[in-house]
This record gives structure tokens, C-alpha cells and sequence, in this order.
């Protein structure tokens, strides 16, 4: 029998609590009962608190027997260009794997999930900070001499197992391991725990892998293009305060005379912003049946269990503003912004929305829809979208590059309280230095300016990139737009 | 404690002839029953861990034999346990983690060294170094040398690892001298097999017990006058008998090959991978047979003299392959080849890089440069090509993924109590102002990462209250110093608390008490034993802390009042506070099986699931940044007119209250819900739902 020139080099990328020691359990117990030597190494150390960590193993795929007692020498460390088998739990993990050059087209079968877990610096942006998956996919097909790429973990979830057991069968079906199905069921079996769930999980990680395409998942149909976002936008202002504001709505949009894009652009943001959230419209989307129904799903109730749902408000000075006529609200506004109240008199309220009383106290402020044109609020928000509209329309005939940089401001109005005054205060920092006393006549420059601003808004949520980039500073209680 | 040794427990019943399967850290344990150890100690740390851990479980199998377990409260008291060895012909053991352990031990280590041991003492240290390493990136093989201690780095098999400890015994006893045995990260973790031997119960032990103490002798305590004559016996017995045992053993090991004009001297913990770039370059099989010689240094202090001279003696060059920095056995070879005027050229960090792990491919561009120059005979291309290929598929990813990928540290667990403390913080530092902030080693050290980022500096295990003596005194706000209570009991009572109180301190302290050593594996305190464990408190009292208020982490506003009243006090002197909520690892274990049998029993349970509103959620994050929580993330926004992500609260959420409690106390938004389902409901809950369901649009 010829022996094999090297070992077979597996690395396992996975995150804490995935069960990534119990998979390279399971190969080491495999490669033994096939008397192939074999070793695994692995640098938990803190990591299994959640974060990334590296299990690295060699099989030499010949039986000991055959070796006339001679012993492989294994290495510790994984080496960039000489991973056989690289196995991800998670798609960001297969990026960094080929990151770090793990992932070669000359030797590497990538078999990785491509469910995402969004890394801390992802979520906590305040825009949108999450990687782009598409691009992990494509690299991943270009750079693997093959990739086995599906959602193991909603594979797991439907087997009611954990995603190692996915990860193991896939492996297995890919046909880069030397060990052959029966010995990786024994693995599993010799285990004992959690048997039937881990088995059924390796069988569809198997068969998925060995199928030649593994199911692309369905692009979901996301509507685009002006006529769209003005169908929804008619829909969700209907719903918001009746025809009347639906037809608003359209006729601020019709006083553009914009292309298409800077259409789309606008409709999709104003629809938005005429939608905005205050009490009554939050009362009103806790209060409906879908979203009760909804909850059920989130929190996988099942058939027959109560669900009681608290809800965990805080009105204060500027909810109870917002609903009192202009002159009253303003003035009251004023008043405790002078005096950094604000945020003093908030009274937190733990709301059962799903018992009786809850149900109605909330349901009650809902009821309050047709007050809100004679709202504080409502004045406010109108008056800052026409002084939107008006830039828009002002930077429209210039350039529509610009009217659509100017348009997209809107995204940083939003949020709640502090967060929506933040908001705003940048809106208005933009808006006073590069939208209403532009630096720069050039119409291409002041976008590329607003989009920076923009950015720079988006980085930090104490405003410090933005006060760098415009070279003042944005203070957050400055007079709103 | 997190995980169960029950099958690595039954492993280390085996005897003569049947083969051992598992980690290397748990060979080392059936290594150390091998060789007949009256006592082991120590404390926990990654990598070694779970030496300690399997053997305070098998804690019924250590009585039988007589081997008595303490799991120390510093890596000091372990050091000092091996004083039993001093005077008595017992061997013990103790493990920890280092470089940080040795330091905190360095003492004892010192008193010890310089006494002598009549029984084998072995010290099993955790190399935390390279890649997965958690501390400040130092050699103990400084501690040894300074101390002489001999330092042990076998070949990282399972088989060479065993032998080793055996041996470490023996060479301890030959020579009077505690020995250290340096186990990487990777070698503590890699899996193998080795053929066991018998346990042996040790001849003194708890089972045998010493009638009397041992004699009077001025010489076995390290004291003037006796220590004069104990520093020249170190150099003048102990030394050279080491030197002897090491070279009649043949501890060290040569290999290779017929390049007899150069040679390299490898730390025995770098073998294999150094095998692994010499295969690349061509020069060794994929089974260890190089074709030019190696000595393999299993001892790596001290060194024998005629072993290096011998192997040195007839070659061009010589390169060392010695991981960290400095280059100890590089000056040490040097020294030794200078004094015996053998020519051979030296290298070592000249030709390989200073610091960092190293992995094949640093070793491969070292060798690469070493063959260039000394023997060009020997065509390196293949290794080179290889590099170049690593260098073009890293760059061919990085090219084809257009962006770093985002980093993804450890962090706090998903309903881990430190976490509110620190949305607390966070809320209080905007109403008084953020003040300077001495982290601690531990959990909470996951803190001064995203999306807290918070903390000053960082000096050791229990030391933050320490590190800011000097920073109350020129700062107008006062200092905060975090310490988790494994942080208290190693050493922040003494070092932080009672320094304090003696200097008159103004300092506030925020004491984590979570009940476990956490960060380690969850492992007792001497405050774990009871939930309503007041020892911390009594202890605080007892030196004469005044101000002291314990709070319910979870309740964020209350926190955030607290940390407010301790930053704006009139009192003067230092105010601790007691965060107490217990580590949701240990919680969930406990929990989760009740649980699930009170269910299984058709028992009423209600399970707490927190949420986020899509419709509501404008997609700021704002929670995200004052939370950080692995269940609480972002989805595509539902709504097609909207383009930044939501927040969602995904499967895993362990209802901690985290997420009310911040909507609440930060004046977040009204999205977040909390959702109690009722499970197993009784006629009452149906009854109630009914109604509720008449009420409510369906």
C-alpha cells in the first residue's frame, strides 16, 4: 500500500458556544476508529465568551498499521495556502478564514454556513454597518477550489440540533474527508448525547452538500422604482391620518417634477417622514392585531400558551408637547429646553398592551388620530419637510446629483427623544453649512460635501466626526430646521 | 464550575498498558498521579484550567489515593504550597496561567528556588502566548532564569509531554531544584494519546501521615545566613547536577540528516512546526526525518554546556529557533560557544522575527534566509514559493472581499449581569461627566471593548483600585475602579482596599459579584458558597469601609443613581459598590434543567423573551450601543421605504431585562417589549387569556 505524502489539514472556524470542540471530538473519533493518526488543537482561552476562535486538526489518511511504525508529525498552527478542509459556522468567520489566506483555489474545500451573526462594530452603527454578505459569496465561489455554501444553521434549527452537527455532515457529503459516513455516524453515536437530533442535522448537512448546487436562497422580492415607493407611501399616509394626507403626499411629490430617481428617493423619505413616529402612531402599531400576532411568532409561542406583553414607555415633556397646539407646545418646549428639562419629567410606564386595561389606555391614545393636524408636532414636522422640499426643489435645475444627496438627508431624522433630537441637529448642521450657505458653487463638490456630512453624522453618536467635518461644532439642542 | 470532566475523570483510573485519550493538559494530570504526587495545587487560567478543574472533580478518586487537591486563591498561596516539598521527600504540583501567574508567585517562587526541595516540586505553567493569548505577551523563562528554576518545553505530543512531567520529578529531585513545565496554549489543547502507566500512591500523604516535623535545619529556610551559602550551593551543586541528569537522561533530543555543516537548536514546544517548514522547503518528510540535524531542547534551562558545544562543534552555522523575546538560549548558546571558542556562526532573531507566534511561515522565511546564507546547496525554492502563493492568496481575498472584515472579540455572554453595570456607567458619566476608569482583569475586562469602550489602563488581576492612587489625587471627578470578586480575592482586598483605607483614599469601587472566578471556566470563590454569601461585605467591614451599597445590577436606573450618589458624596474616604447579579452561565446550568423538568412535569413555567417592535424601530441601534448583548442585533429593515437595519432580539434571549430596564432608564424608545408566555397554563391563565382575547382585535 503507497502512503499518502502528507496529512489532511482541517480548520474549524467557529464562535463560542457552537459546539466547535465537539465537532473536532467527532473527527478525532473518526479518524481513530479508521486507525488514521490524527490531532487536534485549539485556542479557546476566553473566547468561547462569544467571540471567534480557531480548532485546527491533521489526519493522515492512512492506517497506522500501514506506517511500520513510524509517527506523522503534526503542526499546531494552520498555514495560509495548506488548509484542506475549512470549515466556517458562519459566513464573516469564512471571510476572515480567507482573510487570512486559509482559503486557496489550489487545495481548499470551503464549507461554510452562510447565515450571518452581525460582529458588534455591525450593529452598533448607527446607519447600516453590516458587511457586505454578496460579496463574501462571490470572493468565497473565486477563491475555494470548491464551496459548499448553505444556511446550516436554519438547517439545525429544523433538525432541533446545534449547527456542528450540520457543519459535520456537510464536511462528510463534500468528499474531502477521508473517512467514510459510517465512521462519522459512529462519531456521533459514540457521543451519546442529544443522538437522533445531531444524526438527523449531519444527514441533511450530507445530502445538501453532496447535492451539486446547494438551494440558493430566494431573493426576496423588494419593491423599487418611484411608482412603487409612491404606491406604499399613498398606502402606509392613508393609514396614517386618511385620504386627505395620502393626497399631500402626492402633491408635494407632483411640485418636484424630478426623474425618476430623485423621485424614488424622495418618495420612499417622505413617505417616511410624513409617517413619522409620535405617541399616537405608536399606540396605534402596539395596539393591532398583527403586531400581537407578530409577537407570538418572535418569541415562538406555541398553540394554547398565553402571551402577556409589557410594553415599556416613557413619555415626558416633548410627547406631551407634541400633542398640544403649536403656540401651547412650542412654548412649553421652549421652556424646558431652557432650562435642560427635557428629559426631567419622563414617567416610566410598564404597560401590559395585552391585558384589558393596558390594551385600552394605549388603544386610547391611538383614538387621538384625528387631533393630530392641530398638533404641535404636526406643525413642526410639516414646517421641516417644506424647508426639505424647498432645497430639493432649489437643487433640482443645478444638479440632481445634489437634489438627491440633499433628498437623503432625511435619514438622519429618526428616533425617539434624545436620539430624534441628535438627529435633527445634524439634519440642521448640514443643512446651515453646505445646503443653505454652501462653501463651494460646484454643484458636484457640494454633494460630494453632504454625502461626507452625512457620514460623518452616521459615525458617532456624539456628533464629533460631524463637528470635525463641517469645523463647527453641533450642538445637539440647536434650533431645529 | 462550566464544564463536566466525567469521561476525563474515568481516563485518569487507567492503568499499565491501556491507552490514555484526551488533551494535553489532562495528560498532564494523569502524568502527575504517574508519578505519585502527594498534593496539587493552584489557580485557574487558560490554558491550564482544567488540570485544576478535573481534579477538584474527581475529588472522591484524589482521597483514595491520598493526593490532596487545593484550589489556592492566588497563584502566591500555590506557589508557597510546594514549601511542603521543602523539607519533606514529597512531590507536588501546582498550575497557572502565565506569564501572569509567575509574577504574582515570582515571591514564593524566590524563597523556594533559593531553599531548595527535597521532594520533586513541578510547576505546570500555562504559556499564554500567540495567537488566543489574554495577557501582557512576556517569557517565563525570564522568572526561571532569575530564580533558576529549570524550565521544561517538550515536544507538544502527548507521549513527550507525560515523559516530561516523570522526568521533571526526577531532575527536581536530582537537583535539589523546583522545575517548571511550559506548556503552549496549543500544546495544553491538542488532542493524542499516549500508553498509561499505574497511578502511584504517594508514600507521605493524607492517608500516610508524618508523625512529627522534619528536624531543625537552618539550611532549609531561606534566611541569612543560610541564604549566602544557598546562592553558591544553587551555582555550585544544584546547577551542575541538573546539568548531568538532563545530559544522562538524554532529555534533550537529536534528529536529522546529513547537512552536517549547519544545525538547529529548536525549543522542543517548536518541533513540530518546524518540521512542518522544513517539509516546505524540502529538507524534512512529512514524519520528522530532516536532512540536516536538530537538537531538540525538551530542557531549555539550564543548558548543558558539552551537549550545545558537542552539537555546534564542526558547523558553519547554527540557527535558533526560540519563540519571544529576548533571545534567552540564543545569549545562552552564544555565551557557551564563545567560552569554548567554537566558530560555528550564530543565528536566531537575526535571520527569524523577534516577537509573535511562530508559525510555519515565519519559520519558513527564517530558514529561507539561514540556508541562503550558509548553505547554498540546498535549493529553497519551494519554500519560498510557498510563501509567495500564502502572500497571493491573502491578497487575492483581501482584493475579492473589497474591506477588512469586522473584528470579533469575546465580550460579555448573552444576559451576562456586568453588562448592565456598564450601560450604567455609561448613563451616569453623561450627567456627571465620565471619569478616569481602572479596569480589572476578569469578564468585565470585555468592557473596554465595543460598544462600551471604556477604561484607562489595566495592571493586573484585582489591581484596578490600586492603579488609581495616584490619579485620585490630580483629578477633579473621582476615580472609578471595576473588580470582579475573583479579582477581590486574589488580591484587590489587600492590595486595592486596604491600601485605600490606610492612605485616606477618595476612590469609588464597583466589585462585580457575580459569585464565580467567571473568566476562568466559573470556578468557586470563597464567596460562591452561598447565594446570600455576605463575605465580601463582612470582609469590607471588617477593614473598615464605610460606604458601602450593594445593587441589583439589572435595575439599570438604580445603578446609574448610585454610581451618581458615589461620584457626588460628601463622604470622604472610599465607597464601594457591591454589583451584585450572579454570572447567567452558572444561573442558565442551574436553571435550565429545573426547567425543563417542571415542564416534563406538566408544571406551570412562564419564560421571559424580550423584543423589539420592526414598525416602531427606526433603526438608530442607540440600544445596541448601550447593551452589546449577542441576541440583541439587526435585521434587514422590513419596511421597503426604510433602508438602515432594525433591531431584533433573536433566539437566545435569556429574559435578563437588560433591554427594559436601558429603554427605561436611557429614554431609548417605546419598540422594546417584554413577552412572558405562559407554558403549562393552569384554568386561571386560560380564563384571563380568554377575556383578553374578547378585548383584543384578532
Amino acid at each position: 500500500m503507497t502512503v499518502p505524502p502528507r496529512s489532511l489539514t482541517i480548520l474549524i472556524a467557529a464562535l463560542g458556544g457552537e459546539g466547535g470542540g465537539v465537532l473536532a471530538d467527532w473527527l478525532m473519533s473518526a479518524a481513530h476508529a479508521c486507525d488514521f493518526p490524527a490531532q487536534a488543537t485549539s485556542i479557546p482561552g476566553v473566547a468561547q465568551r462569544t467571540g471567534a476562535t480557531t480548532y485546527y486538526l491533521e489526519i493522515f489518511p492512512a492506517a497506522r498499521a500501514a506506517l511500520g511504525g513510524r509517527e506523522p508529525v503534526m503542526a499546531l498552527t494552520p498555514s495560509p495556502g495548506n488548509v484542506d478542509v475549512m470549515v466556517a459556522s458562519e459566513l464573516i468567520e469564512a471571510a476572515r478564514a480567507m482573510q487570512g489566506g486559509f482559503v486557496s483555489p489550489e487545495r481548499t474545500t470551503l464549507v461554510a454556513s452562510t447565515h450571518r451573526i452581525y460582529a458588534t462594530a455591525e450593529k452598533m452603527q448607527m446607519g447600516d454597518g453590516r458587511f457586505d454578505s454578496g460579496r463574501v459569496l462571490d470572493a468565497a465561489r473565486v477563491l475555494a477550489r470548491k464551496a459548499v455554501l448553505f444556511d446550516m444553521r436554519q438547517c439545525a434549527q429544523d433538525a432541533g440540533t446545534v449547527i456542528n452537527a450540520v457543519l459535520f455532515g456537510a464536511m462528510a457529503g463534500s468528499g474531502a474527508l477521508p473517512l467514510p459516513r459510517e465512521a462519522c455516524e459512529a462519531a456521533v453515536r459514540e457521543r451519546g448525547k442529544g443522538t437522533e437530533a445531531s444524526l438527523k442535522g449531519f444527514t441533511a448537512g450530507f445530502e445538501l452538500a453532496r447535492a451539486s448546487a446547494p438551494p440558493e436562497p430566494a431573493a426576496a422580492g423588494v419593491p423599487h422604482g418611484a411608482q412603487a415607493y409612491i404606491d406604499l407611501g399613498v398606502a402606509r399616509l392613508r393609514d396614517y391620518q386618511g385620504n386627505a394626507y395620502a393626497e399631500l403626499y402626492l402633491q408635494r411629490l407632483k411640485a418636484l417634477h424630478a426623474d425618476p430617481q430623485l423621485l424614488a428617493e424622495v418618495a420612499r423619505h417622505l413617505a417616511v417622514w410624513m409617517s413619522y413616529e409620535d405617541i399616537i402612531r405608536v399606540a396605534d402599531l402596539k395596539t393591532r392585531a398583527s403586531r400581537f400576532q407578530r409577537v407570538r411568532r418572535e418569541v415562538g409561542a406555541r398553540a394554547g400558551e398565553p402571551v402577556i406583553v409589557i410594553d415599556y414607555l416613557k413619555p415626558g415633556i416633548e410627547e406631551l408637547a407634541s400633542l398640544l397646539p403649536p403656540a401651547l407646545g412650542r412654548r412649553l418646549i421652549g421652556w424646558a429646553a431652557k432650562r435642560g428639562k427635557l428629559d426631567a419629567y419622563n414617567v416610566g410606564l410598564h404597560v401590559r398592551t395585552s391585558g384589558v386595561l393596558g390594551f385600552l389606555l394605549v388603544r386610547g391614545l391611538a383614538w387621538l388620530k384625528p387631533w393630530r393636524p392641530y398638533s404641535h408636532r404636526y406643525h413642526e414636522e410639516q414646517r421641516r419637510i417644506e424647508r426639505w422640499l424647498a432645497a430639493i426643489r432649489e437643487a433640482t435645475p443645478r444638479s440632481t446629483a445634489l437634489a438627491i444627496e440633499i433628498a437623503a438627508c432625511a435619514r438622519l431624522v429618526k428616533g425617539y427623544g434624545e436620539t430624534h433630537r441628535r438627529g435633527l441637529a445634524s439634519f440642521a448642521a448640514i443643512f446651515d453649512a453646505l445646503v443653505d450657505h454652501p462653501p463651494v458653487a460646484d454643484a458636484a463638490a457640494q454633494a460630494a460635501a453632504i454625502r461626507r456630512a452625512r457620514d460623518a453624522a452616521l459615525a458617532d453618536p456624539e456628533g464629533k466626526s460631524l463637528s470635525q467635518d463641517l469645523g463647527k461644532p453641533v450642538v445637539w439642542l440647536s434650533k431645529a430646521p | 464550575m462550566e464544564r463536566q470532566f466525567t469521561e476525563e475523570i474515568r481516563s485518569l483510573h487507567l492503568g499499565e498498558g491501556a491507552t490514555f485519550r484526551g488533551e494535553g493538559i489532562l495528560a498532564v494530570t494523569k502524568a502527575l498521579l504517574q508519578s505519585g504526587v502527594a498534593y496539587v495545587g493552584g489557580y485557574q487560567g487558560a490554558p491550564v484550567s482544567h488540570l485544576l478543574d478535573v481534579m477538584v472533580q474527581a475529588r472522591g478518586y484524589m482521597d483514595e489515593l491520598g493526593v490532596h487537591v487545593e484550589a489556592c486563591t492566588n497563584e502566591a498561596s500555590a506557589a508557597a504550597m510546594l514549601g511542603a516539598s521543602i523539607g519533606y521527600p514529597v512531590r507536588g504540583a501546582v498550575t497557572w496561567k502565565s506569564i501572569v501567574g509567575t509574577n504574582v508567585a515570582a515571591d514564593a517562587l524566590s524563597y523556594l528556588s533559593t531553599a531548595g526541595v527535597t521532594g520533586g516540586a513541578l510547576i505546570v505553567a500555562g504559556e499564554d502566548y500567540g495567537e488566543g493569548a489574554s495577557v501582557a505577551l512576556e517569557r517565563t523563562h525570564a522568572i526561571a532564569l532569575k530564580s533558576q528554576l529549570w524550565l521544561l518545553d517538550p515536544r507538544p505530543n502527548l507521549p513527550s509531554i507525560v515523559r516530561m512531567v516523570e522526568k521533571g520529578f526526577e531532575l527536581s529531585e536530582a537537583s535539589s531544584t523546583p522545575v517548571i513545565l511550559d506548556l503552549r496554549i496549543r500544546a495544553c489543547h491538542v488532542q493524542g494519546s499516549f500508553l498509561a502507566r499505574d497511578n502511584r500512591a504517594p508514600a507521605i500523604s493524607m492517608l500516610r501521615k508524618l508523625a512529627a516535623p522534619a528536624a531543625f535545619d537552618y539550611d532549609k529556610l531561606s534566611h541569612p545566613p543560610a541564604t549566602f551559602r544557598q546562592e553558591k550551593v544553587k551555582a555550585e551543586v544544584r546547577l551542575p547536577a541538573a546539568r548531568r541528569f538532563v545530559a544522562e537522561e538524554r532529555l534533550n533530543e537529536h534528529f536529522g540528516g546529513e547537512l552536517r555543516d549547519i544545525g538547529i537548536i529548536v525549543q522542543g514546544g517548536l518541533y513540530n512546526n518546524l518540521v512542518r517548514a522544513l517539509e516546505a522547503i524540502g529538507l524534512a518528510d512529512h514524519f520528522g526525518s530532516a536532512r540536516l540535524p536538530i537538537l531538540v531542547l525538551n530542557v531549555v534551562y539550564p543548558l548543558v554546556p558539552e551537549e550545545i558545544c558537542a552539537f555546534c562543534s564542526g558547523k558553519r552555522a547554527v540557527l535558533v529557533v526560540e519563540e519571544g523575546q529576548p533571545e534567552f538560549i540564543e545569549q545562552d548558546v552564544s555565551t557557551l560557544l564563545r567560552r569554548s571558542d567554537v566558530p560555528a556562526r550564530l543565528h536566531g532573531k537575526d535571520l527569524l522575527q523577534m516577537t509573535g507566534e511562530y508559525t510555519v511561515e515565519v519559520m519558513v522565511r527564517g530558514l529561507a534566509r539561514f540556508l541562503a546564507r550558509h548553505e547554498p546547496s540546498v535549493d529553497a525554492e519551494p519554500g519560498t514559493q510557498w510563501l509567495a502563493r500564502a502572500d497571493r492568496v491573502r491578497q487575492n481575498a483581501s482584493a475579492a472581499l473589497g474591506a477588512p472584515v469586522p473584528a470579533r472579540p469575546p465580550g460579555f455572554c448573552i444576559g451576562c449581569p456586568e453588562r448592565p453595570v456598564f450601560a450604567a456607567i455609561k448613563l451616569a458619566a453623561r450627567e456627571v461627566g465620565l471619569p478616569h476608569i481602572s479596569a480589572d482583569i476578569g469578564c468585565h475586562a470585555f468592557a473596554t471593548l465595543e460598544p462600551f469602550s471604556m477604561g484607562n489602563t489595566i495592571l493586573g488581576y484585582g489591581m484596578s483600585l490600586a492603579s488609581s492612587a495616584a490619579v485620585a489625587p490630580m483629578m477633579q471627578r473621582r476615580p472609578l475602579a471595576i473588580m470582579g470578586d475573583g479579582g477581590f480575592w486574589h488580591n484587590g482586598l489587600l492590595s486595592g482596599v486596604a491600601s485605600n483605607l490606610l492612605n485616606a483614599g477618595d476612590a469609588v469601587l464597583v466589585i462585580m459579584k457575580n459569585g464565580y472566578s467567571s473568566a476562568t471556566g466559573t470556578q468557586e470563590l470563597l464567596s460562591s458558597r452561598a447565594k446570600s454569601d455576605q463575605s465580601i461585605e463582612r470582609a469590607l467591614a471588617g477593614v473598615g469601609v464605610q460606604w458601602v451599597r450593594t445593587v441589583d445590577n439589572y435595575r439599570v436606573g438604580a445603578v446609574a443613581a448610585t454610581l451618581k450618589q458615589a461620584m457626588s458624596t460628601d463622604h470622604k474616604g472610599l465607597k464601594v459598590i457591591i454589583a451584585d447579579g450572579e454570572c447567567q452561565l452558572e444561573r442558565q446550568r442551574r436553571l435550565r434543567p429545573q426547567v425543563a423538568a417542571a415542564l416534563a412535569q406538566g408544571r406551570r413555567e412562564v419564560r421571559v423573551k424580550y423584543g423589539v417592535d420592526e414598525d416602531t424601530c427606526t433603526g438608530d441601534h442607540s440600544c445596541i450601543r448601550l447593551s452589546g448583548c449577542p441576541t440583541l442585533t439587526v435585521k434587514d429593515n422590513p419596511d421597503p421605504l426604510r433602508s438602515d437595519p432594525v433591531a431584533t432580539v433573536i433566539e437566545g434571549c435569556v429574559g435578563c431585562g437588560l433591554c427594559g430596564e436601558n429603554a427605561d432608564a436611557a429614554v431609548l424608545c417605546p419598540s422594546f417589549y417584554r413577552a412572558e408566555i405562559v407554558q403549562n397554563p393552569n384554568a386561571w391563565d386560560r380564563f384571563l387569556d380568554r377575556i383578553r382575547n374578547a378585548v383584543l382585535p384578532a
